[in-house]
């Protein structure tokens, strides 16, 4: 505790709403007070709810229901006068929504043979460059990468080698997106596997192993020269990868650090400082960590190659707000330290972190 | 007979007495001193000084100041009044002892009151103290509740203002979609009669999931969506990149917490492994039998009943080879090497035997009797006598009832203090 109490961020409970289903995944509409809550119904069909954010409390403004239980949603693809929300679900399809229209998708294809555990987007919003694509992981091992304009085939496929006992894909992310030409996607498996592959040479730029299923990364900002990047894994640790030096035998130099004592199910960077994340934990706590860099970024070792230096992580704030796992966290992109999460208790919870603006 | 303390002076005022008593030489101290009411002593073994005083005093006032080998007495009379005299005459010794008995009594009540006292003051306290503590703590509390409140309060209103402030933007750009998009229906109907005098291949792809009709808004944003889309870079060439995972033993995924068992595992597996395939070469022109360890053991155990020692020693080697793991092998090689008269291997042997005979439960009780007599004997003859006499004392406390153990340690002791003797 380095800052006296009052100056540390604090995080309140601003509206809290209890559901009928599980949420799996829950999203801010980008550019307004809506969210979007992603989920599975107890009779085994997918729900999609959108709530509205009014005085105090959240408003259901629609709800539809959906053959498949939904698992994970994303807006990173959306356009910003459409914003449709790419969704995947228990059956491996891969589905575009037009919230005014739900009823029918926007795209949709049957991209995986088993659950699509993760998504992410890039390209839209007004953020970045390059075309809009949208990255799949899914439960067969594979991570399909896919462009709404283009139906069907997926424009990047990254499968097991014939023959290869498969493993499952448990988290995905976009990175290195700042021109339009480079692009690279960040894969995590439930055996540590982090894979690193880069979409423009179409090949495998970086691997490694951190031991423990990895439950979700995130790069710092997807839009940027690939900069941080944190990976969550099971048995309460993750990494911080600090991804600007590439070494050629040792890769990318990165801190761990121990919380939450159970498995860390999210990671979400603020969207407005890229040295501030949130984790989110299995015993239902939210630990808000800064990431401080080191003197030097880098340091030449014994043969002279470049190699990285990883910084260090500080916890800022820790808060338990519940007895189940908190499955999905996202902040607002458009006001600095609104965020809301989903636990498996039913319940999704808005929240305001405080003194954001001190750290 | 106590020696009496009889010089003493004293003097009076109206309301205390002043008594000076001399005690050369003597070291008093505030035990020494016995006061109540209306008895004073002062009692310095062999010495003694008392007094059953005129009237009562209050003692508790009362002070008494050692010094200079003399003790002054300062008593405050309960009464002011002059005394005829500092102590009562006419006592006979009866009353004497009475009143002494009294006053001893008095001084224990006194002395239970005051503790008394002092317990259920210090209770109060107690109380008070925690009752203020809590107070404190309350007060922190509802001032950190407090804080919060305004935080959120202030955050909540902060909050409102910016959604407010969406929501005319939003509303704002409807206003504005609507009436451009007015404009690019007019143009685009222009854009379509031109159209159809031309003919023009489409090269953006409008994708058909598009043209479907949607609610509300109308195909008219998609068509200005499109002119934008020309922006944006081609979808990617398809390419597909082939991934290896990880090389694992087990098919289970790896967890970190369970990497110390998975070797272990690994470990015991090898062992086994190892075992087996050794010395596979050697082994196949034995028969089926001769590789089990237990048949061996029997074979071993016959030879030795012959006298055959070394082929008893040989079946016991192969057998071992096998399984290291039995002790009863070492146990009976170790009799052999015995009898061989290779005590250095008996020795190695029985201790073999040993480590591997833990636990020591009552089940394996015989054998490791056996095996520390077999080292003991082993140490006896290499005139080892004080290790001898060691293994043959273990063996003794498992099991005390045996006479030849006895016999033998005895016969060793003997030794032992024969040798002494002599060097």
């Amino acid at each position: 505790m380095s800052a006296p109490c009052a100056e540390r961020p604090q995080v309140v409970v601003h509206a809290q709403q209890s559901l009928h289903y599980t949420a799996f995944e829950c999203r801010w509409v980008p550019r307004s007070a809506r969210l979007l809550c992603l989920g599975s119904a107890p009779r085994g069909s997918g729900v999609l709810q959108l709530y509205e954010l009014r005085a105090g409390r959240l408003a259901l403004l629609s709800e539809v229901e959906k053959a498949k239980p939904i698992k994970c949603g994303t807006f990173g693809a959306a356009s910003l006068q459409r914003r449709h929300v790419a969704t995947g679900d228990f059956a491996g399809t891969l589905g575009i929504w037009d919230l005014e229209a739900p009823e029918i998708p926007v795209y949709s294809v049957r991209g995986h043979k088993e659950i699509i555990n993760s998504i992410d987007g890039v390209g839209g919003l007004g953020v970045g460059e390059g075309a809009p694509e949208i990255v799949t992981g899914s439960r067969d091992g594979t991570v399909k990468v896919w462009d709404p304009r283009q139906k069907e085939t997926p424009v990047a496929n990254m499968e097991p080698v014939q023959g290869e006992s498969k493993r499952d894909c448990w988290t995905v992310a976009f990175g290195n997106a700042y021109n339009q030409e480079e692009r690279v996607v960040c894969a995590g498996y439930d055996n540590g596997d982090i894979k690193l592959f880069d979409l423009k040479t179409m090949s495998l730029r970086w691997e490694t192993n951190i031991k423990n299923g990895v439950c979700s990364m995130e790069f710092d900002r997807k839009d940027i020269n690939m900069n941080k990047l944190v990976a969550t894994s099971l048995e309460g640790k993750f990494h911080v990868f600090d991804m600007r030096t590439q070494h050629p035998t040792k890769g990318f130099a990165s801190v761990s650090e121990k919380a939450h004592k159970s498995t860390i199910w999210q990671v979400r960077h603020l969207p407005q400082n890229r040295d501030i994340f949130m984790t989110s934990g299995g015993a239902g706590s939210l630990h808000l960590w800064k990431y401080e860099y080191p003197a030097q970024r880098s340091k030449k070792d014994l043969e002279g190659a470049e190699m990285g230096v990883a910084g260090s992580v500080s916890l800022l704030q820790n808060v338990t707000l519940s007895t189940q796992p908190i499955s999905s966290l996202d902040w607002s992109p458009d006001k600095k330290g609104l965020c809301v999460c989903s636990a498996f208790d039913q319940t999704v919870r808005v929240l305001i972190v405080t003194k954001l603006n001190k750290v | 007979m106590p020696l009496w303390l009889r010089e003493y002076s004293w003097r009076q005022s109206g309301a205390a007495v002043y008594l000076s008593l001399p005690v050369r030489g003597l070291r008093v101290t505030a035990a020494n001193i016995f006061c109540t009411e209306r008895y004073l002593k002062v009692s310095v073994p062999p010495f003694l000084f008392e007094a059953i005083l005129y009237a009562p005093i209050d003692e508790t006032n009362s002070t008494a100041k050692i010094g200079n080998g003399i003790v002054f007495f300062t008593l405050y009379k309960k009464e002011v009044a002059m005394w005829e005299s500092l102590t009562v005459v006419n006592v006979n010794k009866e009353e004497l002892q009475h009143l002494r008995e009294n006053a001893v009594l008095k001084a224990h009540e006194k002395a239970k009151e005051e503790t008394e006292a002092k317990k259920v003051l210090k209770q109060e306290h107690k109380k008070y103290a925690l009752e203020a503590t809590m107070k404190l703590e309350e007060a922190e509390r509802k001032r950190i509740e407090e804080l919060k409140e305004q935080e959120r309060q202030k955050v909540s209103k902060e909050l409102e203002l910016w959604r407010s402030q969406q929501e005319d933007a939003e509303k704002q750009k409807r206003v504005q979609k609507e009436g451009e998009r007015y404009e690019e229906v007019e143009q685009l109907k222009e854009k379509k009669k031109e159209k159809i005098n031309k003919t023009r291949i489409p090269n953006e792809e409008i994708p058909k999931t598009k043209l479907k009709p949607t609610k509300g808004h109308g195909s008219c944003s998609i068509f200005s969506e499109n002119l934008k889309e020309e922006q944006l870079p081609a979808p990617r060439s398809a390419g597909t990149i082939k991934i290896s995972f990880t090389s694992r033993v087990f098919p289970t995924a790896l967890r970190e917490s369970r990497v110390a068992e998975e070797e272990e595992w690994l470990q015991k597996q090898a062992e086994a492994r190892r075992t087996i395939t050794a010395d596979l070469s050697e082994l196949e022109d034995l028969k089926e039998e001769e590789k089990n360890p237990d048949w061996l053991k029997d074979k071993g155990n016959k030879m030795f009943a012959t006298g055959n020692y070394l082929a008893a020693v040989n079946a016991y080697n192969l057998a071992i080879r096998l399984n290291n793991k039995l002790p009863l092998l070492y146990l009976n090689r170790a009799a052999c090497h015995l009898k061989l008269r290779n005590l250095h291997k008996a020795i190695e042997d029985s201790s073999k035997a040993l480590e591997l005979l833990t636990p020591p439960v009552p089940d394996n009780e015989t054998a490791r009797v056996k095996a520390y007599v077999r080292r003991g004997t082993a140490f006896c003859q290499l005139e080892l006598y004080t290790e001898g006499l060691q293994d043959y004392e273990a063996a003794l406390k498992i099991d005390p009832k045996n006479k030849a153990i006895e016999k033998d340690a005895e016969k060793i002791r003997y030794t032992i203090q024969g040798t002494v003797q002599k060097s």
